[in-house]
């Protein structure tokens, strides 16, 4: 189906869910004010509706927004993002009743910064990104060039195992092919996993001398919904909330820990990352020790207890030391 | 021809811009050179290596404002340590060094002189002013401004020499160079590489200055902006609608060239500690809550409140907006929160 199409049917869907008072707000994506970008819209407002789009540069994992946004919302949702829908309604944070889904079978989205690499310009610098199924056209100068997809999207994207949401009230599309590239997706994870200890830890000790702690990674992850994170504690002071390298990092590792088993890898945390930290290489990595411990990956049933509040006898403990 | 304030003309002098790392070299020998740098991964300010020009072809802005070498996110303000005869306290090692931060842009010298109201005002703040005091700027004129930048609408322009000590316009294989203060003058007196501009030379100047001006695409009427966000400060309605999609993080504050709010923490290990402070932004929910408690609980009155901050109070109390179009909110938020929408669409006038 064309964006156009599918977003047609999104705003007639948005349009009789506020018109018959089935919720009471929408949250989906309008065109951002900059070229290439979508921007959240949260709205009551029916004449708002007109403004809903879908393309390949809807980034955001809106159910960020759904502990905050009173009364009940119906949401457009990537396969990723309906995950964390799942997720928060596993940890009681949201209820399914209140929750229409709108899903978007995700057929990837297009990662910029990529884009900006292969087109050797900046993001306003473009004239075009066409994306036609597994390829994609850049056109920098009025001349077009035509890459593969799978060197545009994200990382994450690229590993995705789900990209059509399992939950939902409406897909608003039929499933689209997957376009993946495994060892695209885990290629800094696999660099870093070939690394010595002592390396590695230089690695991130470097990576995370750039944070200056504007907790963009937690603000924009639907898992991490605490009311009052652990870094902002005073008493007692779990950590020196100040951006020195080892106390950057000590965050990101307790609230990779805190987000095991809730993570989709929807990747927002490394995309919304200002200084360019590769945040997702410590997210997937959490996210498949879980799957190979536990057996368990995050979002895929909502009647199932999280895994960090369930115990199993038969649990892997031998990491435990 | 230019002229100085005293109306005398004055010659500007151009530099042809393969020779820009020996004129840093020849500027090294006094004084610590700051450059534009991907060095660390992320734009920013960072010590010249001594040979790397490469900044000079991706002539963009930095992703890190320069505030952040003035106003470091984390700085040690004096350590301390208790023995039998009470506390002592320690303040660290004082870094007197000369520092040059070449490369510059027009909207970031011009957020280190509204930086400067702040920390001259009713206290001085020594830690900054330091810094400030022995710091020489060289800027280098945008010729390439992005799409989130409205320096323009803030009476400012890409090339706007006000703010710096000397200044650079690009003019094809050379730069102009202009000196703007007396610091500027002395920088370029024994610097033998440098030649006298021409005729040519001013005009092709100034072609390129209106180039960049037109270039600046994104415009903000700030026409009775104060007086605007004044009459709408209650209207919570606006507001809230305006701050619906807003994470709370720390992006646009920090990576604000104008933002300075900082928090104090100390570290304590056994009878020893240091005191830091750090860089904090009023989007966060827990701002302020170490000296009592955060009057901003609800998001809309946090994003209020930097709005409000730039374009309504920092005029009131230094008659200027604290705010200088550089767009590093605009291009670097996550949501795509745009200052410059939620001003333009400020009722003009609140139902009573």
């Amino acid at each position: 189906m064309k964006d156009g199409n599918i977003e047609q049917k999104l705003q007639s869907e948005a349009r009789a869910l506020l018109e018959q008072g089935r919720v009471d707000y929408i949250i989906g994506f309008e065109v951002g004010s900059l070229k290439f970008t979508t921007t959240p819209l949260i709205t009551n407002n029916i004449a708002d509706i007109d403004r809903l789009v879908i393309n390949p540069f809807i980034v955001n994992n809106l159910s960020v927004y759904l502990t905050e946004v009173k009364g009940r919302v119906g949401i457009v949702a990537k396969g990723c993002d309906s995950r964390s829908i799942v997720s928060l309604i596993q940890d009681k944070q949201v209820a399914r009743e209140d929750v229409v889904i709108l899903g978007v079978p995700c057929p990837g989205i297009i990662d910029l910064s990529k884009v900006e690499r292969l087109a050797g310009k900046d993001r306003d610098e473009l004239d075009d990104i066409t994306r036609n199924g597994d390829r994609v056209v850049i056109t920098v100068d009025g001349n077009g060039r035509e890459f593969p997809a799978t060197e545009v999207l994200f990382d994450n994207c690229l590993g995705c195992d789900f990209p059509t949401p399992k939950e939902y009230d409406v897909l608003l599309d039929v499933s689209s092919p997957l376009v993946s590239d495994k060892a695209a997706s885990q290629e800094k994870l696999d660099k870093l996993k070939g690394m010595a200890p002592e390396p590695r830890w230089q690695f991130w000790a470097s990576e995370f001398d750039r944070c200056v702690l504007c907790y963009a990674c937690r603000n924009v992850c639907p898992a991490c919904f605490c009311q009052r994170c652990f870094v902002e504690e005073s008493e007692p002071q779990w950590i020196l909330p100040v951006p020195r390298w080892q106390d950057s990092l000590m965050f990101q590792v307790v609230r990779n820990i805190h987000v095991a088993g809730r993570c989709t890898d929807c990747g927002e945390c490394e995309r919304a990352c200002p200084v360019n930290i590769p945040l997702r290489s410590l997210t997937r990595e959490m996210y498949d020790l879980v799957d190979e411990l536990f057996h368990y990956q995050a979002g895929m049933d909502k009647e199932a207890p999280p895994l960090l509040a369930a115990y199993e006898a038969t649990d892997a403990e031998d990491f435990i030391r | 021809m230019p002229r100085t304030s005293s109306g005398k003309k004055v010659t500007n002098k151009t530099v042809n811009k393969k020779d820009i790392a020996q004129l840093l070299n020849q500027w090294r020998q006094e004084f610590a050179v700051l450059v534009p740098s991907l060095a660390t991964g992320v734009a920013r300010l960072a010590s010249w290596d001594g040979t790397d020009t490469s900044f000079m072809d991706w002539y963009r802005n930095t992703v890190i404002p320069p505030k952040a070498n003035l106003l470091p996110p984390v700085e040690e303000m004096f350590s301390f340590h208790k023995d039998g005869e009470g506390y002592h306290i320690e303040l660290p090692p004082s870094d007197g060094h000369q520092q040059l931060i070449f490369g510059i842009r027009p909207c970031d010298a011009k957020a280190l002189a509204i930086l400067d109201m702040t920390f001259k005002d009713i206290y001085e703040d020594p830690y900054y002013l330091s810094k400030r005091s022995n710091t020489i700027l060289v800027g280098l004129g945008c010729t390439n401004p992005y799409d989130s930048c409205f320096c323009t609408s803030l009476g400012s322009s890409p090339t706007d020499s006000t703010d710096v000590d000397l200044m650079l316009t690009d003019i094809g294989a050379r730069f102009l160079v202009e000196e703007i203060t007396d610091k500027g003058k002395e920088l370029m007196a024994n610097i033998s590489l440098a030649e006298e501009a021409t005729e040519a030379d001013e005009a092709r100047a100034q072609a390129a200055r209106e180039a960049a001006y037109n270039k600046v695409t994104r415009q903000l009427d700030t026409t009775d902006i104060g007086q605007k966000l004044l009459v709408n400060f209650d209207n919570q309605d606006y507001w809230e609608k305006i701050a619906a999609k807003c994470i709370s993080c720390g992006i646009c504050t920090f990576f604000c060239p104008t933002c300075y709010c900082f928090d104090i923490n100390d570290e304590l290990v056994k009878n020893r500690g240091e005191r830091f402070r750090s860089w904090d932004s009023c989007a966060f929910p827990l701002y302020t809550k170490m000296p009592m408690e955060n009057p901003r609980l609800e998001k809309w009155r946090r994003v209020r409140q930097k709005v409000c901050h730039k374009y309504e109070f920092y005029p009131i109390d230094f008659k200027v907006v604290a705010c200088t179009g550089c767009g590093r909110c605009i291009r670097l938020c996550p949501v795509n929160w745009d200052i410059t929408q939620a001003l333009a669409n400020l009722p003009a006038k609140v139902r009573a």
